[in-house]
């Protein structure tokens, strides 16, 4: 029978409080714990994609630029000429270098135009296979779309299914699209897409506008941008791959000199999205974590210090059956020890079943999911100051008790 | 066992413990009997060293006790006391078999690998085998003294000390809890002193120390 055991068995003894106690401190710890492990996480996987790609090619903000192109998540930004594009391919450092056009939606996805080369291109990246056909092949004419695992579940559409693309309210329902291959999921931002080819955005593009210009109307949301279509190849961006990622920054300032675009590399701007706008959401969030830990610690400390007081006939007896005063304050300790470990365990539990749900809205919204029960640096400091705030709050009752006069709690028996 | 010399204690203003001298023989039997009020816990206390005299000198067991460290002291009782107490004051979370055990965790004089089998032992010799695994509250008034007395047993000390051991109990019950101590301590060879303001208990004691006058009024 250690201390250990005398501690647990106190604080079974008192069940409902103990749990109340362990269920105060579990939230706290939950919302750090959710808070750490969404930040690093996102983060994590924002750069992983990013990483693929060394260089988005395009113009307009370059956070845009990399939400759209890489995650397809903001509107789209200007065209750039198609001549960009065919400029990039020919430089001697670029390994793979890849047009895209963004403008159009199926339903409330994303069309992604771009060229067969970007859904088979060897990535050399054995973890990262982000068009892997589930089922039907890639496309080989205009008109014909792979979609993203999410866009089949969301909308239901099969193999050989017809959908038209739209450009804000204007549906191009002349140009519909064929669906003729599913992608597997891959957790990333293509599970959310529509690929087609370039041409086929081309085509619709000047279709629509045609149709527009017969009817008098295209004040749309980028019809600036679709006049120029009529008369010449544009395309949004170009997505570049290195031979090796140490050469973006040079190369980086080759565009910017040699080019009529902007050079934009993607881990960079999620590097400074997270650590200028999410760091202050993230600091927020973990200040009211911490508080709800230091008011837990409050709770234990008066639940043991009531707990001390009541068992002052308990402390007496062990003393006078030989215990002393240091296994007496070791003993309380340790019942602070077990609530805040308690806490910790459940809090974690909690935070992982709280990151699952989220996961769900996460995959619909950005394409990602993140692991429920990640361990970071962060959080084994965050646990490791909750630990020892859960010990503070456990001196002043074992002081309490360290102190006990024993003759005189006898007495009082 | 026991001796105390022109021993002393203030208890508060005007008012203090004054013992001349005291003896308790090795494997005696001794009831400490007087009203309430007279000094008969605190000369316990003073005797288990729970209260420090401010004068005089306590020797138990061949070693004067009043000049000991807190730590030695603790060690000290934990090893040579038994201790029985009025209100039984067993730890409520634990069962009988653990209570018992619990006499035996702070002492440290015997090796873990006994604690077990000589609280069964002890708890049998009371009549409780069939109650090891209840917990105090659900036992009777009567089975929780036996606990208590089986706890004080356990370590084999050289005193009992008991203090009103039969005050919470009917008058059946406290015959029987009163020969089952005499004779457990008369087997152990173990020196007892109990403390009782009920005349018909102290006479089942073969030895009595009559209290009446041991607190007075201080001259200062």
């Amino acid at each position: 029978m250690t201390l250990w055991h005398i501690a647990w068995n106190y604080l079974w003894n008192r069940k409902f409080t103990t749990a109340m106690t362990i269920f105060s401190v579990s939230l706290g710890v939950a919302l750090i714990t959710a808070v750490l492990t969404l930040r690093e996480e996102t983060r994590k996987r924002f750069e992983e994609e990013g990483q693929a790609i060394d260089l988005v090619v395009g113009k307009g903000n370059t956070l845009q630029m990399v939400l759209s192109s890489i995650y397809l998540l903001d509107a789209p930004t200007p065209p750039v000429p198609y001549s960009v594009y065919e400029q990039l391919k020919k430089e001697e450092d670029v390994t793979g270098a890849f047009p895209i056009t963004l403008g159009d939606m199926a339903f409330r996805f994303r069309i992604v135009g771009c060229t067969r080369d970007l859904m088979t291109f060897d990535w050399e990246d054995p973890r990262y296979h982000p068009y892997q056909l589930l089922e039907g092949r890639y496309f080989e004419k205009p008109f014909e779309a792979v979609i993203g695992s999410e866009v089949a579940r969301v909308t239901g559409m099969k193999l050989g299914t017809q959908f038209v693309g739209a450009h804000g309210v204007v549906e191009h329902t002349g140009t519909p699209y064929t669906v003729v291959g599913i992608l597997q999921t891959s957790g990333t931002p293509n599970d959310r897409g529509v690929f087609t080819d370039l041409e086929s955005t081309w085509l619709s593009h000047k279709h629509g506008a045609e149709e527009g210009d017969a009817e008098g109307e295209g004040e749309a949301e980028g019809e600036a941008e679709h006049a120029h279509a009529h008369d010449e190849k544009i395309i949004t961006a170009v997505l570049v791959k290195l031979y090796s990622p140490t050469q973006r920054f040079e190369f980086s300032r080759k565009v910017l000199r040699e080019y009529n675009a902007i050079p934009v590399v993607p881990v960079e701007e999620i590097r400074k999205l997270y650590d200028q706008l999410l760091n202050v959401a993230k600091t927020i969030l973990l200040a009211i974590g911490y508080l709800v830990v230091v008011i837990s610690s409050i709770s234990i400390l008066i639940g043991l210090y009531l707990s001390i007081i009541q068992r002052k006939k308990d402390l007496a007896i062990m003393r006078a059956l030989g215990a002393s005063r240091g296994e007496i304050f070791g003993s309380v300790l340790i019942e602070a020890f077990w609530v805040t470990l308690l806490g910790i365990g459940s809090g974690w539990l909690l935070s992982a079943v709280v990151c699952a749900g989220l996961n769900v809205f996460l995959v619909r919204q950005i394409g990602f999911a993140v692991p429920p029960m990640a361990w970071t640096p962060d959080i084994v400091t965050a646990y490791s100051a909750v630990m020892l705030m859960g010990m503070i709050a456990g001196i002043l009752p074992a002081w309490q008790a360290y102190r006990s006069d024993i003759a005189r709690d006898l007495a009082e028996l | 066992m026991v001796r105390m010399e022109s021993v002393r204690r203030t208890l508060g203003p005007g008012v203090q413990f004054v013992c001349g001298s005291f003896h308790a023989p090795a494997g005696s039997q001794m009831a400490l009997w007087g009203p309430s009020g007279c000094g008969k816990s605190t000369m316990l206390n003073l005797i288990t060293g729970l209260l420090r005299p401010h004068g005089g000198k306590v020797c138990v067991d061949g070693e004067e006790i009043q000049g000991m460290r807190e730590a030695q002291l603790d060690a000290f009782r934990a090893e040579r006391f038994g201790f029985v107490f009025q209100t039984f004051n067993l730890l409520a979370p634990f069962t009988a078999l653990q209570n018992v055990m619990l006499g035996m965790r702070f002492a440290d004089v015997v090796p873990h690998g006994e604690w077990r089998s000589r609280s069964l032992e002890m708890l049998e010799r009371v009549g409780l085998k069939h109650r090891t695994a209840s917990r105090p509250n659900t036992m009777s008034v009567g089975e929780r003294q036996r606990v208590a007395i089986a706890r004080a047993l356990v370590n084999r000390p050289k005193l009992i000390v008991a203090d009103e051991p039969t005050g919470s109990l009917d008058p059946k019950t406290s015959d029987a809890v009163m020969d089952l101590l005499l004779e457990l301590c008369r087997e152990a060879e173990v020196t007892l002193l109990l403390v009782t303001h009920e005349k018909s208990i102290a006479e089942r004691v073969p030895e009595r120390f009559d209290c009446v006058g041991l607190v007075q009024e201080s001259q200062s």
